[in-house]
């Protein structure tokens, strides 16, 4: 599961003690170089004066020259006593080092013979006083077989010398059987210990080794891994940062990863490769190696690369003269911990300016930007985590000059459909099966209307509808929580102008709650302007085309409301958006 | 041309004063209202006139109208006139009151013995504005008329017959086509004579169906209670019919509950105001 990269690679940097240590000499150097080549600025300066004193020119000139070559040849001799100096520094300090390496490793040998020595030695007393134990206990057991028999001796004689033949009698057949027992027994006279001395060949291989490796320089330890950097990765690449102990010579290290997956990781090598370029947090680890060994591996720290840039939802961004709001997805499962914001301003002439500003730690994928009047401005998200920050998303241009909204697609009535571009609706004449009647519950049900995504912002907004003069349409605004099942005017949460058709004349009706005032209008508007003061609590329509004003709604619109928009018989009217409000809506 | 202060009030920030002068034209002494609002302390303003209706002075709409609070924030001043020649010793001049004094029908009369005096349709688009420019601090390029009933009929007829001398207009319950009703017969004959051709120079109705000239955003409040609008003296259909055929821009708005009052008219004033302002400070 881990993969060691052999380093230096590409993608990977190593800061260590022993590069601070380079360039500190570094510097050194060129101090010095320095010091040499100003004095012989100040020399070259004062060779002019001298030549006016009248001297034989080729002289003076072979003078200078000689003087010249000579101080050069000092310049270098000093450069290289100094390089000397530091030589002379180095191998003092690397003897001492040495010198002290030797010492350490030739008390390792001594104390490993004197181990050795000591366990010998001890080998050997337990060697004799086994020995001895066991010569000991057959000396006793000879002796005890001896008194035995001498016993049996004396009983035999007493009996062979017995006056009493009916007691001999008696005794004689059990004293033989007993002897003829003790007969049978046979007792051990072979030496029980082997007579040889055995010396075993001490065994200095270890020794042996150590003495090879006396003037070996001994294995790393293992790498102090740091923790990530801020700032210190890109999209595919990471810093990964250790250090390791000043004393250890190492020739290279190896640096393990192991990607953390979110799905459940392939068992093949080969897939975990490719998904190697996807996946964005990895786990690190760092071994060194020299000539003797590798050290143990360091500790695991969690590495991430930045995320991928944010997408944009074009479509869900909007904007007033005052404020845009800026929608994004996050486009990634990388972690992310914020987002950046950042604008700039377009000139006029196009270009942009070079001023950028910035909204950082953004912590939701939508953010409400304050905007200056009229100007147009481009704007960028990025993503950002421990890492640093992700390149930049695609830029979208917001332009300030009136209210810009889309549709809110997922209100429409099924009945009606939405051109590409977003603005135009068209109600069919076809029925449709009731199977496509699929509503959810932010769908209008019965009014054939769709609602549009005003910037949630308590300003004046103004917007123009384009209708034909036979499309029968209710146009206005609606709270968001608008009853779906009802007509646009026909309840308290929305209000619109309506138009309608009669076999005698065309009516307008400006509906809310029900209700309308009774007004005539001798002119269809075709083009409909609707100005929203959300601080004087009005909404107003105007025939742009001549205008004239038609009516206004007086309401103190308590939630923010959106643009509505719905057709009561088939036909299309048009949004037109991004337009500067006449000055007549706002009188 | 010289003005006779008669009354000065302060009102609305601006002053509400009524003067008297010796006018040519109907060769009387005519008093006017006139409302200067705050900014015509420093600056020129646009000048709205109003109409009053029958039996009406130019007391009824600045005491009753309050369009002094619209006007001055708006920073309009509003002229009006009295609705007729007073005291000129015409026999039958106070006989009735929808003829003579009180009931000139803003027109210019043909007939003896009015046509000396009962000259109000030149008064009021010459002479009146005028005397309002040599004296206020207006700007005369932006003049605006309004008017009640008979002055709604005034209104009308004055911005019709002169295309673009009024920037805007607008009406509370006009007599629309006073050829077809007995006020306007029974006056028209009077001052213009039986030939109702003549009659026709005066009729909204009439005149707006051969209107030529500048846009107009004509606005009219009506109340639906109006006694006259029952009684057919103010014909507003026949206007809206017309004005639709020949798409002449009408906001007509019928006001249910409304009689033909001052009542109804201070409740739609500002509308009124709003109306002039978008046009008079455009």
């Amino acid at each position: 599961m881990n993969y060691p990269v052999s380093v230096p690679m590409d993608l990977y940097e190593i800061i260590g003690g022993r590069l601070d240590v380079i360039e500190e000499e570094a510097e050194h150097q060129e101090l010095s170089r320095e010091s040499t080549t100003r004095k012989a600025c100040e020399d070259s300066l004062t060779s002019p004066t001298e030549a006016e004193d009248g001297h034989d020119m080729s002289t003076e000139c072979e003078i200078v020259m000689t003087r010249n070559l000579l101080q050069e040849k000092v310049a270098e001799m000093e450069n290289f006593a100094s390089h000397l100096e530091e030589i002379f520094l180095t191998v003092e300090e690397n003897f001492g080092r040495q010198e002290q390496h030797l010492e350490q490793h030739y008390n390792d040998v001594l104390q490993t013979l004197s181990h050795q020595y000591d366990d010998r030695a001890a080998g050997l007393e337990e060697e004799k006083k086994s020995k001895l134990e066991a010569l000991y206990t057959q000396l006793l057991t000879c002796g005890r077989a001896l008194d035995a028999s001498k016993d049996l001796i004396e009983m035999a004689q007493e009996i062979y010398r017995s006056q009493d033949k009916r007691l001999f009698l008696k005794a004689v057949m059990p004293t033989i059987k007993r002897i003829e027992d003790f007969a049978k027994e046979e007792t051990e006279l072979s030496l029980s210990t082997s007579l040889e001395f055995n010396t075993p060949l001490a065994d200095l291989s270890d020794v042996k080794t150590m003495m090879d490796t006396i003037n070996v320089v001994p294995a790393p330890s293992a790498p102090v891994i740091n923790p990530q950097m801020p700032n210190s990765a890109t999209q595919t690449s990471l810093r990964v940062c250790w250090s390791l102990f000043s004393d250890d010579t190492v020739e290279y290290y190896e640096l393990y990863y192991r990607p953390l997956l979110e799905d459940t990781p392939a068992d093949s090598s080969s897939e975990l490769h490719v998904s190697k370029v996807k996946v964005k947090e990895t786990h690190c680890t760092v071994t060194a190696t020299n000539t003797t060994g590798i050290s143990p591996a360091s500790e695991k720290a969690l590495y991430m690369t930045v995320p991928s840039p944010p997408v944009i939802k074009q479509r869900e961004c909007t904007s007033c003269p005052e404020a845009a709001l800026i929608r994004w997805q996050s486009g990634n499962t990388n972690p992310v911990d914020s987002y950046t914001v950042e604008l700039s301003e377009m000139d006029t002439d196009g270009t942009e300016s070079g001023i950028t500003e910035s909204i950082v730690a953004v912590p939701a994928c939508q953010c409400l930007i304050q905007l200056q009047t009229g100007r147009r401005y481009l704007i960028s998200v990025r993503a950002v985590n421990i890492g640093g920050s992700s390149n930049r998303s695609e830029v979208i241009t917001v332009s300030t000059t009136g209210t810009f909204f889309y549709l809110l697609e997922d209100t429409a009535h099924p009945c009606l459909s939405i051109s590409e571009d977003g603005f135009t609706i068209f109600y069919g004449d076809e029925e449709l099966p009731i199977t496509a009647m699929a509503l959810d519950d932010n769908t209008f049900t019965r009014c054939v209307a769709v609602l549009g995504d005003l910037i949630p912002v308590r300003s004046r907004h103004y917007w123009e509808v384009k209708v034909d003069d036979e499309t029968e349409f209710r146009i206005g605004v609606a709270y968001q929580a608008t009853e779906r099942n009802s007509y646009l005017g026909a309840n308290n949460t929305s209000w619109c102008m309506r138009h309608i058709l009669t076999p005698s004349r065309h009516k307008y009706e400006f509906l809310h709650n029900g209700w309308s005032p009774d007004l005539r209008i001798t002119v269809n508007p075709v083009r409909i302007g609707v100005a929203l003061d959300y601080s004087r609590g009005t909404l107003s329509f105007f025939n742009v085309d001549l205008e004239q004003h038609l009516h206004t709604f007086h309401c103190h619109f308590q939630n923010y409301v959106h643009p509505c928009f719905g057709l009561d018989n088939p036909g299309a009217l048009t949004v037109h958006n991004r337009i500067e409000a006449p000055k007549y809506a706002f009188i | 041309m010289a003005l006779t202060q008669v009354s000065s009030n302060k009102c609305a920030g601006g002053f509400q004063k009524v003067f008297e002068h010796d006018s040519t034209e109907l060769k009387c002494k005519m008093k006017f209202a006139v409302y200067l609002p705050p900014k015509a302390e420093t600056d020129k303003c646009p000048v709205m006139y109003w109409l009053s209706g029958l039996t009406c002075t130019e007391q009824n709409f600045i005491t009753k109208a309050g369009s002094q609070l619209a006007a001055a924030e708006h920073g309009i001043i509003v002229v009006a006139p009295d609705t007729s020649p007073r005291g000129c010793n015409i026999e039958g001049e106070d006989e009735s009151w929808d003829f003579g004094t009180g009931a000139s029908f803003f027109v210019d009369a043909t007939q003896e013995p009015w046509s000396t005096n009962y000259r109000m349709y030149s008064y009021v688009t010459e002479e009146l504005p005028r005397v309002i420019n040599a004296n206020f601090p207006t700007n005369p390029d932006r003049m605006s008329i309004c008017g009640h009933s008979m002055g709604g009929h005034g209104a009308l007829v004055c911005a019709l017959k002169n295309p673009g001398k009024y920037k805007a207009v607008s009406a509370f319950a006009p007599i629309c086509n006073p050829m077809q009703c007995p006020w306007g017969q029974k006056a028209f004959s009077g001052y213009l004579g039986p030939d109702r051709s003549t009659w026709e120079a005066y009729d909204a109705t009439v005149l707006v169906a051969s209107y030529s000239g500048p846009q107009l955003d004509i606005f009219i409040d009506q109340g639906r209670d109006d006694q006259f609008l029952s009684s057919s003296q103010l014909l507003p259909d026949n206007l809206i019919a017309i004005c639709s055929e020949k798409k002449i821009p009408v906001i007509f708005r019928l006001q249910p509950g409304y009689d033909h009052s001052y009542y109804f008219i201070c409740s739609f004033m500002n509308d009124h105001i709003k109306h002039h302002a978008k046009y008079l400070n455009a």
